[in-house]
Order: C-alpha cells, then structure tokens, then sequence
C-alpha cells in the first residue's frame, strides 16, 4: 500500500458544490435580465466546479485528502475523480448548450413565446444538476450522501421533461417515479448501515454517520444486517446506476432530455450513483467476498442485456443510451471485484466512459441540430457535410469498443485482466464478446448515418445546418482526450491509483 | 436512556392506527378521501414521534418537520392537484375484494415477521425493547403496503400516494434505528420528500393535460 494519506482541512471540496448550487439560484432570480445572463453565469459557475476539480486532482495525487468542516466533506483520489469527470463535462455541456439551444425545432418544442423563460430555468437546474452532483461526490455522511443522490434526481427530472411534450413527460415521469421508488430502498441501506455502526459501540453518534470511520468498523456488523444493508443500496443506487435489471427508465429518460442533458446523464451521472453504491457497498466486501461475485455477475447481466437491446435501437439516442447500460456494467464489474486491479480498470472505464459517451451524446446532438433527425433509417451520407462530427462519432464509436490506440482499450483490458486474475474466466469471456458486439452496434450505425447511400431518405435532400463552433470544439476536445488517453494512457494513472486504493478493499 | 417513562400502551395503539390507515389510504378509491387518510396517518405519525421524544428530544424536531411536510404540504398539493384531474382513482389491477385480502395479508405476516426476527433489522439494543420492536414492525410494514400501491395501482396520482407511504415506513425506522442523526439531515431527508411529491404532481399534470388520463398503462409512447 502506498504512504499513509494526510489529511489537509480545506474550503475547496464545500466551495465546489456551493458555487453552481448558489449560481443556479442567481440565474432563476435575474431571469428578467434576459437570457444572455443566464448562460454567462453558467459557464462561469461550470468553469469555477472544472477547475476546482483540476486543483483537487493536483492535490489527491499528493497522497492528501481534503477534509472541511470536521471530516463532513472528505475529497480522496476516488471522489476528486468524480468531481474532476463532473466538472470538465459539465463545462464542456455549458458550451455546448449555448448555441444547441438556439435550434429552430428545439424552440419550437418548447413553445417560442416562453423560450427565454425556459432557458433560465433550464440553465438555472443544469447548474443545480452538476451541484448536487459534486455535492454526492464530497460528502462522506451516508446520510447526505443519500439525499445528494435523490437531489439529483428532483434536479434533472424537470430537465428531463423540459420539453413537455407526450415523449418528454411519459419520461419525466417514469424517471421521477422509479427512481425515487428505487432510491427510497438506497435510504432504508444506509440507515440500516448507521445502525449497525453505531451499535458497535466503538463510535459515536456521529462518527456512525461518516463513511470513512464507518469502513473501519464494517467488519463487526452483524452479517444478516449488513447483506440486507447491501440488498438494500444495491436496489436503490443499483436503479439509479441504470444496472439491470433497474435499467428500463435510463433509455426513455436519456433518449428524451434534451441532447446536453443527456450528454449529463449518461456521461456522469450514472457514474455518480454508481460512486454512491462503490462507497457503501464496497466497505463490506473484505468480510463477505461473496457479495463481489454478486456484483460480477450483476454487471455481465447487465453488459450483455444493454447491448442486446442497443443492437435493433432505430433512434440514434436511445442506441446510445443502451449502451450506456451496457458500459455501466463494465464498470460495475471492475469495481465490483474489490480488487485492486478491478476498481482501477474499472474507474478507468468510468473516466472513459464519462469522455467517449459525453462525446457521442454530442455527435448525436450536433446530427439533431443539423438535420432535425434522429432515426437511423432516416438519415444517410452525412459525411461529406458534418466532416468533424464523423470522424468524432468514429473516433467514439471505436474507443467505447475497445480498439487500440484509443483510450477505451486500456480501460476495457484491465477490465477483462482483472475478471481473469480473480478466476471469473466466464465474466471476462462474457466481456470480450460484449465489446465486439458494441462494436457491431455503433460502427454500423456511423456508417449509416455518415456514409451511406442517403436512398431516399429524408437528408439526401433536405439541407443540412452548420454545426456552430460552440458545439464542434467540445466534441473536438473530447475526442482528442480520447485519443491522447489512448496513446499515453498513463497520464491518468496517478489520479487512478489513487482512486483505486481508496476503494479497493481486497488483496492487490 | 430508558423506555419505562414511554408509554407503551399508547405507542403501541398509535401504531396499529398507523398500520390500518395506510391500509386505507391504498384500498380508498376516492382520491381525496386517500389523501386525507394519508393526512391522518401523518398526524397519528406525529404523535408516535412525540411519545418517543420523552427519551429522546431529539425527535421533537423530527415531529415538527413531519407535521409541516406530511401532514400539511403532501396533503395539500394532493389536494391541489386532484382539483385538476379526476376525482376517482382509476380501477386498479387488482379489484377491491382480494386486494383488501392481499393488503391485509400482507400486513399481518409482515408485522410478525419483523416483530419476531427484528435482530435482522437491528442489532441495537435499545431495538430488542418492545416499543422499538414494534416500531420497526410498524414501519416496514407500512414500508411494504406503499409498495404493494406502486407496484399494482395504474393510476399515478395513487402510485404517488403509494410512494409517500413507502417513504412513511422508512421514516418510521428512524426512530428506533438512527435516533443521533443530526438535523440537517432528517431536514434534507424532510425536504425531498415534499419537492419529490411536488415536481411529481406537477409532471402528472402534464400528463394528465397531454394523455387525457393520469393512467399510467397508458404512457406507452417509448417502446424498445
């Protein structure tokens, strides 16, 4: 294990959260300033979370841990990670937003009178989406960590049904309704897990609330409890993480939002939730080893189930939102292991899942903005108009599979090492064939969207937008880290390897 | 800290009161009337917090946050919003007969089962006395009537209803299972579910105004 961590008490990890929750506020109260406000705001407070993030990853990687306000807050490797994920593509969503929201059909759906109120409500809860959000990440009390979990969920579920239209509400509805039911279960765990710690009897009142302290004493809570506890949080956070069979909200709800919203959803806040369950679920692996064969086996199901159900998907949204659950299954297989190796590929996959998915979510997006479209079918022979949009889907389309030289690569083998050194030979065979099936599902896709034969569909005659600077440089951005984590992927493995111990719970 | 000044007559009867309203609040298919129902079952959860606070003051705090937010708010935005859409929950998958058999069945072999094996809950020893005992059986029996109402009841203003009685049963076990949590937190625990009820409502309104109906079987335009 590397040197003992010190701990530094610092305003940073309180600073982070306050910052875009106290900005969304300001945006709702100057909505009368006009819309321009709005969207200045953002892209501060956005920028502000982005680099705190940078500062906090500069500071884990020094064998440090940020504490405030007596251990309530607590920013280790594993939640600068997050933080880091959330503040960088909450930034780059910013960007992208402010000129996708200026499309024609988009304020048309909205309803043209009232789009200017509804853009500072909707910038308003995106800066309150990304709050909650870090808020979930830095706080190292169960109990809050559970209400920042739910926060995000009353955040984004207006955002998800924004548009207000017969798709956006049956959405909006189901998202707000399952999720809170399977949270709800995520709520009775963590008590159950207060409880416990605090009958131990060597922690206070307290103590029994802050999850590092609780770790230590995780061993001596009695089995029976502590596997209802992880029943429990496996439902709740398990529904919220998009894990199947939990999953059915996650491709309505991400194919629905509007396209920067669900670059959100799918690119960090899954990842989020599943930071929730890896915490609390994670402490209890090195007494019940059992459970993380419980774990494996739950994300191959759900590796192979999301893909399977990606594969005959028509809307280009909702393809890549299956294959959001079929990514968040390999991330919850890695970490699911508790070893070493497992949670470093997995938080790995995690940070590149967070780059690629976010990445074609907004190759999406542009597509929608240029053409209107968003059924496969329908769409053809964009290649020679959207050249920068092409090539970042193909360069998505081939990370998220796991090609060399791209960053998904490294990730997704140390994936499949870890299922092999820990003798789960099926979970990474299951693995393998997962990644050539996603392969199959985006890349024939890309092909049709971007080179084939448009035939007589509708874009081989209707005109196609220019895609402004706003939303090709984000994409561009994130491709290039696709790349430059592919080609030196080690950049990232002083921040991982901190992540990964904070997590890792069993033998290296 | 001891529980012979509780007094367990009078917990143990707001208890059982607990347990039949929110019974009721499933099985009525008046939606107001369920909402005030639900309203009686906040109060009668009141009560149950303020015999506890004799041995634990924090729970006065915890009794005044679930009289503004359970017994005030929720009712009122049901209120509200049933004004907008129809009065009468839409018939429900199971019929009134065998889900009251259901429903009751449910709540007897739930009641005893936690009453009798509550070590699986808690390991506490303040949860092996009676009153705390039967609290726990209180709350997941409720915990598991809210959710027998999600999982059956089509109509999305009951489903809401039904959620709110799941997160009453959770609610519940905090008295007896995290009697030290701070205020901020059973306020942030309070808050959400009153906004969750609140954005949900306002969602339903939209589709009730969209769809015609608050039906939830038939939100079926996302397929696949």
């Amino acid at each position: 294990m590397s040197e003992p961590l010190s701990q530094v008490s610092s305003s940073l990890p309180a600073v982070a959260f306050l910052v875009p929750l106290v900005a969304g506020a300001l945006v709702l109260l100057g909505g009368g300033l006009g819309p321009a406000f709005g969207r200045r705001v953002s892209l501060v407070a956005s920028l502000i979370v982005a680099i705190i993030g940078m500062v906090m990853v500069g500071v884990v990687t020094q064998d440090t841990v940020l504490t405030t306000w007596g251990n309530e807050l607590r920013v280790d490797g594993l939640s600068a990670l997050l933080v880091v994920a959330i503040g960088v593509i909450g930034f780059l969503t910013v960007v992208y937003s402010l000129r996708y929201t200026d499309r024609t059909e988009f304020r048309k759906r909205v309803g043209v009178g009232r789009v200017e109120n509804r853009l500072s409500l909707y910038h308003a809860l995106l800066l309150w989406f990304l709050g909650t959000m870090v808020w979930g990440c830095v706080t190292n009390n169960i109990i809050m960590l559970w209400v920042a979990v739910e926060a995000t969920t009353l955040t984004s579920g207006l955002l998800v049904a924004f548009f207000w239209d017969r798709r956006a509400l049956e959405a909006g509805y189901k998202y707000l309704m399952l999720l809170t039911i399977g949270i709800t279960f995520a709520l009775f765990g963590c008590v159950l897990i207060y409880a416990c710690a605090a009958a131990v009897g060597q922690l206070d009142g307290r103590q029994a609330l802050l999850i590092s302290e609780v770790r230590n004493v995780a061993s001596l809570l009695p089995p029976s409890t502590a596997l209802l506890a992880v029943a429990f949080l496996l439902i709740g956070f398990g529904t919220k993480a998009g894990i199947a069979p939990f999953h059915p909200w996650l491709p309505d709800a991400h194919a629905e939002a509007p396209t920067p919203v669900s670059v959100l959803l799918s690119g960090v806040m899954i990842k989020m939730a599943l930071y929730a369950l890896a915490r609390t679920v994670g402490m209890f692996f090195p007494s019940w080893p059992q459970i993380t064969v419980f774990v494996v086996v739950l994300g191959s199901f759900t590796m192979v189930l999301g893909i399977i159900m990606a594969l005959n998907q028509d809307d280009l949204k909702r393809l890549l939102a299956y294959s959001s659950v079929s990514q968040i299954g390999y991330v919850l297989a890695g970490v699911g292991l508790g070893t070493y190796l497992g949670c470093f590929g997995g938080l790995f996959h995690l940070l590149n899942h967070a780059i690629f998915k976010a990445l074609l979510f907004m190759c999406a997006g542009a597509v929608i903005y240029a053409t209107g479209l968003r059924q496969i079918s329908e769409l053809g022979g964009l290649a020679r108009k959207m050249p920068v949009t092409s090539v970042c889907f193909v360069i998505g389309a081939l990370a998220i599979s796991g090609f060399p030289p791209f960053n998904g690569f490294w990730s997704k083998l140390t994936v499949y090492l870890a299922l092999a050194t820990s003798g789960l030979w099926w979970a990474a065979v299951i693995a393998v064939l997962t990644s050539v099936l996603t392969m199959v599902a985006l890349l024939r896709p890309a092909y049709r969207v971007f080179w084939a034969n448009p035939g007589a569909s509708v874009t081989g005659h209707g005109e196609v937008r220019t895609v402004p600077a706003s939303m090709w440089v984000p994409m561009v951005v994130l491709a290039a880290a696709c790349v430059l984590l592919g080609i030196v992927p080690h950049l990232a493995y002083p921040l991982l390897e901190q992540a990964a111990t904070a997590l890792a719970a069993l033998g290296r | 800290m001891s529980t012979t000044d509780l007094h367990v007559d009078l917990i143990r009867t707001l208890s059982m009161m607990v347990v039949i309203t929110s019974v009721i609040t499933v099985e009525v298919r008046r939606l107001r009337l369920s909402s005030v129902m639900y309203g009686i079952q906040a109060l009668l959860i009141v009560a149950l917090l303020l015999s506890f606070a004799a041995v634990n003051p924090a729970l006065y705090w915890w009794a005044g946050t679930a009289l503004i937010t359970k017994a005030v708010l929720i009712p009122w935005f049901l209120f509200r919003y049933i004004g907008k859409t129809q009065e009468t929950e839409l018939r429900p998958l199971i019929g009134f007969g065998p889900s009251v058999v259901v429903a009751a069945v449910l709540m007897i072999g739930f009641f005893r089962l936690t009453h009798s094996y509550v070590d699986l809950l808690a390991h506490a020893e303040l949860a092996q006395e009676e009153v705390f005992r039967t609290n726990l059986a209180v709350a997941s029996t409720v915990f598991v009537v809210g959710l027998y109402a999600v999982l059956t009841r089509r109509d999305a203003v009951k489903t809401v209803i039904g959620l709110c009685l799941l997160e009453n049963g959770v609610h519940l076990s905090l008295v007896s299972l995290a009697p030290e949590v701070s205020e901020t937190a059973l306020f942030g625990i309070a808050t959400e579910v009153v906004v969750t009820v609140f954005l949900l409502l306002y969602v339903i309104h939209g589709v009730y105004l969209r769809f015609g109906t608050t039906d939830t079987l038939r939100l079926s335009e996302l397929r696949g």
